[in-house]
């Protein structure tokens, strides 16, 4: 699904070199859910942002459902996050004054599907993480919680055949983090590769696989059944 | 996805509406600004008379003084002589043409209950009608021979007929100008063109005559002298003849010819004139002989008023500082739109999406703020008919011209805007960490 | 105060990192400095223009006009009997014929020579024929020399084309022609190449018909009236009887006579305002603009500022919490904006002084005093001032919280 080769990314400024990955490599299968861990700095985020098509890098090959992502035009990576990842932040990153519906419809514009089709998987999306009733609000008028649910029903909205999530739950109290948890196991179970990148252990035990970076590689992986 | 667009632009610009409606302000000021002083401009400079202004043409004749042109540099006069305005119509070496002149006289309705009161008169031959394509609500032009034989025939404009016969068909009627008995021939149909070409002496803008008559009334009826005399020497000898035999100028003469051979043929035909009118004494200054064709003439007489122009750059420049002003704001907005644009690049939008996108949201604000442009033109336009009086009322008529002029030049206007902040916009990196 | 609290220095490196916001209102800012500085010298001398002084007592002064049409009118009769009926109306202080009104627009113009002949300089002036009681009735004073008598009028028939031999002239004309209104005393002068007239008077002042011609100040009287079936009247009254008595004198010609027409009894004030009509649009539709571009860059400034402010909340709370107090930040924004609005300014001398270049080439504007761009720089600077004070005020309240607020 997601398979990653000896990826490096330097960050380099006036005088300073700083290297964010080096010789990455990371395999995920069809199916999985990885939960990527590591302290501060360690290179996580920049993980998340080149597995995310997000970011370029300088040196490796990340091959993303069969295909060699390496080296695409920026709007060719466009197409590729819009049709195939699905990215679920920390932060929610809902556009505040867009209510429910057209936030959840955001992606589904660029993918080009006529209304009704749209119409639908908003429709479908929502439900599925229990918005139905409240498709007009604006996010500023859910609880965090719902916040997210609703970001996931627009990284699942077109499709995607893997998540990305960045901390999903950073900003959640308990209760509400185990809900969310339990939602991505839910979507998890329906086949969709879900990777997370999270700084909590205990998070991080739900996942089927953890992977532990640091200094910019994968330090050590563990499988917990 | 245009709709979609257009929809995001208008509730991007609702999110902020201070700095939307500033910007908006800013555009439609500086449109209705330009607009407004254009339209005058483009009026002022519009072609009257467009089927036919190239085989029109205005004859100046250098009859002026030997000590010094009638115009620096060597200008001749703007107008003909009595003499030379009969000469050219005798030898009628032109397709049509007509000598004219304008003048004033009372006319005393036939009603009694009406007063008499003064009318503009302008004395013209026949062709005068056929020459200008004037159009007629009733009857026609006078005929040939009427000119010669001196009929007493009129033509009035319909506001004339209005009022003098409540807009009824008055062909065969008769009016008492200058205390004599007219037949009217024809009522014109609403006729003012703008420029008023045919006579630019007194005003390029006023409004057309009341009546027309024949030319030679000026003769018969020894009618006073409208709009500018110029003389270079006093009239040889006293009474009405002498001064109409001067060398006083207050004619002016159109003839129409219809091809470059006519023209050439016509200009031959004014220096053999002048050739043979020296063996009388006449025209002792070298051959300089004039054709202008309309929009010559008028570009020859500075029809386009210098204050006009002056206001035309300085509402040009004024739009340019709004410009400016939009681009500031614009990228002050979109650069506030920067977590968005990269949570849109995040989910999947193209660089190409974005620019669509922001461009279309410059666009909304042009279209808004032209739409508010031309309604503030038309405010403005009025204000200029309310500070200029008389002078403009013929001049501040919005067309459709106009009015797709200032949609355009507000669209493009906000497009050129908006490139520079948009393209900004577009630079945003795609990012999983936001702050919206 | 401690000079090093000004951080011109920074500030400069700053604001040259960030080219394209500050560019925008210095380029804002040169552009509206020379609209609003030509624009204004426009102004200022269009309005010293409409101030110059006719010499009439325009404020108690009409005209009227009466066309004769019936075939028995006899003109000569009618201007005698409606002059010496005009003049014996109570509230009238003098009647004349005239052949042409001042600053009305149309009128006569002759040249005049100081020898005969037809290649000889010339100069020209308007010319008004006029009775024995033109000085009272055009409020002229006599410089030197003296008025016509009543022996001296002539009556002057349709398409005469000859003249009297007396004239009284303007001391502008004599200056002109003679140096002084002495000199021009007892001169001969030849109107139309040969016919000679004498100067026998000076009047101090009375403007052409024309009021933007060269000579305006160029006019002579002729003593003569005209036996013309079509001719005015200009009458002035005692101080505050004009309209009474535009309605009494329009009301007694009427009805003295019939088979004639008395129509467009004007004012003078309403001639001078038709006459300047464009130049009072002109000043009116400039000012507009001036006021429309300063309010437009004020709130380009102010918006542009807001924004900053906002953007800088963090780096302004930072600078707080190190220790700067409101006053220093409100002086960073107030020296800012007077930095860009500077270079806007040097930029803007440059456009100035191009643009009055192309006025005065292409339009004949008259070029620009220097001390108007001195001014209009001060202007445009408190302008930006004023307009960076509120968002500066709102940059000095920011809380020094902001500093340890997550980005």
């Amino acid at each position: 699904m997601l398979s990653m080769q000896d990826l490096s990314k330097t960050f380099t400024t006036d005088s300073v070199q700083t290297h964010a990955l080096r010789d990455f490599t990371l395999h995920v299968n069809e199916g999985e859910f990885v939960a990527v861990t590591g302290p501060s700095g360690s290179g996580k985020t920049t993980f998340l942002n080149i597995a995310g098509l997000l970011e370029s890098f300088n040196s490796g090959q990340y091959i993303l459902d069969g295909h060699d992502v390496s080296h695409l035009t920026d709007s060719q990576r466009s197409k590729v996050r819009n049709e195939k990842i699905g990215f679920i932040f920390q932060n929610f990153n809902l556009i505040p004054d867009l209510n429910l519906y057209d936030n959840v419809d955001v992606p589904l514009r660029y993918r080009g599907f006529n209304g009704a089709e749209r119409k639908r998987r908003i429709e479908e999306g929502l439900a599925q993480v229990g918005l139905s009733g409240r498709m007009k609000h604006l996010p500023s008028q859910l609880s965090g919680g719902q916040q997210q649910r609703v970001a996931i029903a627009r990284a699942l909205a077109g499709d995607p055949r893997f998540i990305l999530a960045d901390e999903p739950t950073g900003n959640l109290d308990s209760e509400m983090a185990q809900s969310v948890m339990q939602l991505l196991q839910a979507i998890n179970q329906q086949g969709t590769t879900i990777v997370m990148v999270t700084h909590d252990p205990a998070l991080a035990a739900q996942a089927g696989r953890n992977i532990f970076v640091q200094d910019g590689r994968v330090h050590e992986e563990a499988s917990l059944c | 996805m245009l709709s979609y667009y257009s929809q995001l632009g208008l509730r991007s610009l609702r999110r902020s509406p201070l700095l939307s409606s500033l910007m908006i302000l800013a555009i439609a000021l500086g449109i209705s600004a330009s607009v407004s002083v254009a339209t005058v401009n483009h009026l002022m400079s519009s072609n009257p008379i467009p089927h036919k202004s190239e085989q029109l043409y205005y004859v100046q004749l250098d009859s002026w003084s030997p000590f010094e042109p009638a115009r620096e540099p060597n200008e001749p006069p703007d107008q003909i002589t009595w003499t030379d305005a009969l000469n050219l119509m005798e030898a009628s070496a032109g397709l049509r043409q007509s000598a004219m002149a304008s003048s004033g006289a009372v006319l005393e309705p036939s009603d009694p209950d009406q007063n008499p009161f003064m009318v503009s008169l302008r004395l013209n031959f026949s062709d005068f009608f056929a020459l200008f394509d004037t159009p007629f609500l009733y009857g026609s032009g006078w005929q040939r021979e009427d000119d010669e034989q001196r009929a007493y025939v009129a033509v009035i404009t319909r506001a004339m007929n209005d009022r003098l016969f409540g807009g009824e068909n008055s062909v065969g009627e008769t009016i008492t100008l200058a205390g004599k008995p007219f037949r009217v021939v024809g009522v014109l149909d609403t006729w003012q063109p703008v420029p008023k070409f045919y006579d630019v002496t007194v005003g390029a803008f006023n409004t057309a005559e009341d009546v027309f008559i024949p030319f030679y009334m000026k003769q018969q009826l020894e009618l006073s002298n409208g709009g500018n005399t110029n003389c270079w020497k006093s009239p040889d000898g006293e009474g009405f003849e002498a001064f109409l035999n001067s060398e006083c100028v207050n004619y002016q003469f159109w003839v129409e010819l219809p091809t470059e051979g006519d023209k050439a043929a016509y200009i031959n035909f004014l220096n053999s004139y002048v050739e043979q009118q020296k063996q009388l004494g006449r025209f002792e200054r070298p051959l300089n002989n004039r054709l202008s064709n309309v929009m010559q003439w008028l570009e020859n007489e500075e029809v386009v008023a210098d204050d006009a122009q002056i206001m035309l750059y300085m509402a040009f420049m004024f739009l340019f500082v709004c410009l400016v002003n939009t681009v500031g704001l614009l990228l002050a907005k979109f650069a506030g739109k920067t977590p968005e644009i990269a949570l849109r690049r995040a989910v999947g939008a193209s660089r190409k999406d974005i620019f669509i996108q922001h461009m279309i949201e410059s666009a909304c604000i042009g279209i808004l703020g032209g739409l508010l442009g031309l309604l503030m033109t038309l405010g403005g336009l009025e204000a200029i008919k309310q500070l200029y009086g008389d002078y403009m009322q013929n001049l501040v008529k919005l067309d459709l011209t106009m009015i797709a002029f200032a949609i355009i030049l507000s669209l493009l206007s906000s497009l050129l805007a908006g490139l520079y902040p948009t393209w900004r916009a577009c630079a945003v990196q795609p990012a999983s960490q936001l702050k919206l | 105060m401690n000079l090093s609290r000004l951080e011109i220095g920074p500030l400069w490196r700053a604001l040259l990192r960030n080219k394209v916001g500050a560019s925008l209102i210095a380029i804002q800012v040169a552009v509206t400095m020379a609209i609003v500085i030509n624009s204004l010298a426009i102004v200022i001398q269009r309005d010293a223009m409409m101030q110059r002084d006719s010499g009439l007592d325009e404020d108690n002064t009409f005209y009227i006009t009466s066309t004769g049409y019936a075939n028995d009118f006899n003109a000569q009769v009618s201007v005698t009997d409606d002059l010496s009926r005009l003049r014996e109306m109570p509230g009238i202080v003098n009647a004349i014929q005239i052949n042409a009104i001042p600053i009305s627009g149309g009128g006569w113009s002759m040249s005049l020579a100081k020898t005969p002949g037809d290649d000889v300089e010339t100069t020209n002036t308007a010319v008004y024929m006029v009775d024995e009681n033109a000085l009272e009735t055009l409020d002229l004073s006599l410089v030197a020399g003296r008025e016509f008598t009543p022996q001296e009028i002539r009556w002057r028939q349709p398409s005469q084309p000859n003249w009297p031999s007396l004239t009284i002239i303007t001391e502008a004309l004599a200056k002109s022609m003679f140096d002084s209104a002495n000199n021009a005393l007892g001169q001969t002068v030849y109107i139309g190449d040969e016919e000679p007239m004498t100067i026998i008077g000076v009047v101090d002042q009375l403007q052409a018909p024309w009021v933007g011609w060269s000579n305006l100040e160029h006019s002579m009287l002729s003593p003569e009236n005209m036996a013309f079936t079509s001719t005015r009247y200009l009458v002035r009254t005692q101080a505050g009887q004009r309209d009474r008595m535009m309605l009494e004198v329009e009301e007694m010609l009427s009805s003295s006579q019939s088979g004639r027409i008395i129509r467009d009894t004007t004012t003078l004030t309403e001639t001078r305002d038709r006459s300047y009509q464009q130049h009072e649009a002109m000043i009116t539709l400039l000012l507009t603009v001036i006021s429309a571009l300063l309010l437009i860059t004020i709130a380009g400034i102010v918006g542009l500022a807001s924004f900053s402010v906002q953007k800088r909340q963090q780096h302004i709370g930072t600078k707080r919490a190190l220790g700067a107090t409101q006053i220093d930040i409100l002086r960073f924004f107030l020296l800012e904006n007077m930095l860009i609005s500077g270079v806007g300014i040097i930029l803007g001398t440059l456009c100035t002084v191009g643009l009055n270049i192309a006025l005065v080439q292409w339009f004949h504007v008259t070029p620009l005093a220097w001390y108007y761009i001195p001014a209009g720089a001060l202007v445009l600077i408190i302008a930006g001032q004023v307009a960076v004070l509120a968002p500066a005020k709102n940059a000095a309240s920011i809380s020094p919280a902001m500093a340890t607020r997550a980005i």
